[in-house]
């Protein structure tokens, strides 16, 4: 069985006019040699900051944007010559606010959806009804759009992505804006999903949604891919599973660079908040602890010391900071 | 409920077109600030066009009122169907449409079959409107072949108005060009008088729209002694025919080349 998504060299780059007579062209290249497998029926993280090229790929390979070179196939399919025979078999969620007739229903939303899908007439209704209920909007249905809230209006997005029962569901950073709870019940839809064979490439901001959700993760950042691994292979990318946070006052140049020679230690970030500074090392070995560290800095009694598991978020802060 | 993949389900382009239809009237229901343009508007240049020609004449007439129901088919066949589709970018569902399996150009036929239907009914209701008013039908001399031109006319509107619609999928700008290109439009295809009237240099430009010779026939069919083109009804018609044809037919690879270049640029979501 073919991958479920499969990239090679994939450059996108986007061309705009400026100046006052739009005489002065510009280049901007938004992903910059892109090379990406998923496995079908995995849920496949891509995270990176803003402007990094998420939803360029995303859009790329649901078919709404042509590559500027290089090659993606998703289920098999070039997104680029067979965009017409691939798009009944995905879903894209782009979320917000934006993307639904608002002065319909929910209902009349989704029944022009099912029909430019072509979800038999027979079936047509009772889909909607399913989606519908699936989403936890069955009694809300017959509204405006309009009058939906932002979660609301993120489920039926949501609704309509998965209406022709994609094998592929493409999220775009679909909890954003949500409150805790919808977000919640989003993540426990998607999972729904997955139990039930879909493939899902999800864009998110959210490290620990993606930590909770994603079996594998890439990291996005100015267009190119910098990591991509299961987060415990991420975390050893970077230099442990462990982190070791100091933070001080008046550190010497000296005893700052004793520290990051410790042995054990693969990555340090110095952070500064005003006089205080903030050393987070990721620590490779169990022999490194938060002892050894305060043994190389005796000058400090005033010394917190903190020790924690790697999270995502530092990892990601990491591969963004080094690609920086 | 079942979520497992589908395979995937066999396109309709008829269906598509239906429930693009459908969508609109939809739409216009919930939002009926059409009616202003469409309906209202013209009846109201209607009964000011009979009071003003009423001592030209029954034929003079007939001439200005044709004007005041071309006014609501133009607004709502030409002017309607590219406006839809700025709707689309405007509140971000030409994206989601476009990832759909249905050729856009379906979702624009569905649009554009609506405004014709309605179009047809405004120019109706200014006749209706003009003769309930005044107390006696407007003096057309072959009711029936009066009915089947306002179809042709519709129809050749209509044309430009797919067309158009490209436009508004190609780029953001399109209601302004659209804006620019209004009035000479509406002027300059004989929409409020003939085009005969005009400088003989912008007969050629006219020309290339369907509406200008459909607009002539209908009135060589419906006022006597007209005097229009002068190659007359019958080359008329057939101007009409061919270029409405020619329009519906290069639709299709205008669209197809429209949502290719629009994935080049990659702009779908701006607005």
């Amino acid at each position: 069985m073919t991958d479920a998504i499969e990239t090679h060299d994939l450059w996108r780059t986007f061309e705009s006019r400026k100046g006052f007579f739009f005489n002065e062209l510009v280049h901007t290249e938004a992903l910059r040699g892109i090379d990406l497998q998923v496995d079908r029926g995995e849920i496949f993280g891509l995270l990176g900051p803003n402007g990094a090229g998420k939803t360029t790929l995303t859009k790329i390979l649901s078919t709404l944007l042509l590559p500027t070179r290089g090659s993606a196939r998703v289920l098999g399919l070039d997104v680029a010559t067979q965009a017409h025979a691939l798009r009944p078999r995905i879903g894209l969620v782009l979320g917000g606010e934006r993307g639904l007739y608002n002065r319909i229903s929910a209902r009349e939303n989704l029944r022009y959806f099912a029909d430019l899908f072509g979800i038999p007439v027979e079936r047509r209704d009772r889909r909607i009804r399913e989606v519908l209920d699936w989403v936890g909007l069955t009694d809300a249905g017959d509204r405006r759009v309009e009058e939906f809230s932002r979660g609301m209006k993120q489920k039926l997005h949501l609704a309509r992505g998965i209406l022709h029962e994609p094998e592929l569901l493409f999220l775009d950073e679909p909890t954003i804006g949500l409150d805790p709870k919808s977000a919640r019940e989003t993540r426990k839809l998607i999972r729904g999903l997955v139990a039930n064979g879909v493939t899902i490439f999800l864009t998110t901001h959210y490290m620990f949604e993606a930590e909770e959700l994603c079996q594998r993760i890439a990291v996005l950042t100015r267009g190119r891919i910098v990591a991509r691994d299961t987060v415990a292979g991420l975390s050893r990318l970077v230099g442990g599973d462990r982190t070791i946070e100091v933070e001080g006052y008046g550190f010497e140049d000296a005893e700052v660079g004793a520290v990051k020679r410790l042995p054990g230690v693969s990555h340090v970030v110095s952070e500064e908040f005003g006089p205080r500074l903030r050393l987070t090392l990721r620590v490779r070995t169990p022999e490194l602890t938060w002892e050894t560290v305060k043994a190389t800095l005796p000058g400090h009694p005033e010394l917190a010391l903190r020790e924690r598991r790697t999270s995502l978020e530092d990892i990601y802060l990491d591969l963004v900071e080094e690609e920086a | 409920m079942r979520h497992a993949p589908h395979a995937a389900y066999s396109i309709s382009r008829s269906r598509a077109l239906l429930a693009s239809l459908r969508l609109a009237v939809l739409s216009f229901l919930a939002d009926p600030q059409w009616l202003v343009p469409s309906m209202i508007a013209p009846v109201i240049f209607g009964l000011v066009a009979y009071e003003l020609f009423l001592g030209s004449g029954p034929w003079f007439v007939i001439y200005a009122i044709l004007g005041a129901g071309m006014m609501s088919m133009w607004g709502q066949t030409l002017y309607g169907s590219g406006w839809a589709t700025g709707q689309d970018r405007e509140l971000g569902t030409l994206e989601p449409t476009l990832s759909a399996p249905t050729p856009y150009l379906y979702v624009v036929f569905g649009r554009v079959a609506w405004n014709t239907v309605s179009g047809l009914l405004g120019g109706a209701i200014v006749f209706v409107v003009v003769a309930v008013t005044y107390g006696h039908p407007l003096p057309i001399v072959d009711p029936v072949a009066f009915a089947l031109l306002f179809a042709v006319v519709i129809v050749s509107l209509a044309s430009v108005g797919i067309v158009l619609s490209a436009a508004f999928v190609y780029t953001r700008y399109a209601g302004f060009i659209q804006n620019v290109g209004e009035f000479a439009f509406y002027v300059g295809t004989g929409c409020m008088f003939p085009v005969v009237l005009l400088p003989f240099w912008t007969t050629p430009f006219a020309l290339i729209f369907p509406p200008t010779w459909a607009l002539d026939a209908l009135r060589y069919q419906a006022i006597p002694g007209y005097h229009g083109l002068p190659w007359g009804f019958a080359w008329d018609l057939l101007g009409a025919v061919v270029t409405t044809s020619a329009y519906l037919g290069a639709a299709g690879a205008v669209f197809r080349r429209v949502e290719h270049r629009v994935l080049e640029i990659g702009d779908l979501s701006d607005y």
